[in-house]
């Protein structure tokens, strides 16, 4: 477990619920990213503050790395290591069946997983109880982490 | 004025998207071999797994639990006139088959959509190819949604989630 940084993701996972706080009282709206991205395309109805969030999630997460390039490097993994894996085929394989899951399952892990769970929505419950076991199969068939 | 571009729902909008994003950075789930290690429990016997994801994800749901029964007293939101609930509770087929391709797609990446957008701040190579083909499948998602359930309707035509 040398790689387990709990404090980092406790700090990193209490702001991502402040951010679902905020946006579910201030303008009673469900934090979930692919619902806030997968309505940017027609037949949109509201833009504007959707491209508002992403730009500002974008920013905060730079400015982050910025102020906190050391926070990163908890786990042993230099920042500038991050990369995707697999080839390219892969990778639009994998981001194809995320739009396809995440829209026609109607969330993702925001939305369902931190969203839904904290409604008490048992929909959203049985949603994270499947992605989670597929995605822990996929992960063991493929080896893709190790 | 729409009540979606009124000032204050938009900094909402942008504070609630800054925090998400600094959460991001902070717990590390914008490394997709993070995430990964987290999914693969073949490494819990050798002590390798890595739990973090799961403190993120405990930490996250803790907080909103609390803006959920903040939410709960009040009859509106601060800045909008009603709650956009998500107004689907049965478990259906488009359910089961979205969560069980999201889950594939996750499993093979280790991206799910927040930390997809965020690495758009550090562009690791190939994350164009991944965001085209994500809102490629977003798109065509929605056509099969309706394929999938032709009487589903939304409050003023728009999904809460």
């Amino acid at each position: 477990m040398e790689s387990f940084t709990p404090l980092s993701a406790l700090l990193g996972g209490a702001m991502i619920g402040l951010a679902s706080a905020i946006l579910w009282v201030g303008n009673g709206r469900i934090a979930g990213i692919s619902g806030i991205f997968g309505q940017l395309l027609p037949p949109a109805k509201t833009i504007v503050w959707r491209l508002i969030f992403l730009g500002s999630m974008i920013g905060a997460s730079y400015l982050a790395y910025y102020f906190l390039p050391d926070l990163s490097v908890v786990g042993g993994q230099q920042f500038e290591d991050i990369k995707l894996i697999g080839n390219p085929i892969w990778i639009a394989i994998a981001g194809l069946l995320i739009g396809l899951g995440t829209k026609i399952g109607n969330g993702c892990t925001s939305g369902h997983g931190v969203c839904g769970l904290a409604r008490l929505s048992f929909r959203s419950l049985v949603g994270v109880v499947i992605f989670f076991a597929v995605a822990i199969i996929t992960v063991t068939i493929t080896g893709v982490a190790r | 004025m729409n009540d979606t571009l009124k000032p204050f729902y938009l900094i909402t909008a942008a504070l609630s998207g800054a925090l998400f994003g600094g959460g991001l950075y902070i717990s590390q789930m914008i490394d997709p071999l993070k995430v990964l290690r987290f999914l693969d429990f073949s490494a819990i016997p050798s002590g390798g797994w890595d739990p973090s994801l799961g403190f993120v994800i405990a930490a996250a749901i803790g907080v909103m639990f609390i803006g959920v029964r903040i939410a709960n007293k009040r009859q509106t939101p601060l800045f909008n006139g009603k709650f956009l609930l998500p107004d689907l509770k049965n478990i259906d087929s488009p359910l089961i088959v979205g969560a069980v391709l999201f889950g594939i797609g996750w499993g093979m990446s280790g991206i799910c959509p927040g930390p997809a957008i965020t690495l758009i701040a550090f562009m690791p190579e190939n994350i164009l190819i991944f965001l085209i083909t994500m809102f490629a499948g977003s798109f065509l998602g929605s056509y099969i949604l309706k394929w999938m359930t032709p009487r589903r309707t939304n409050h003023n035509g728009e999904q809460a989630i």
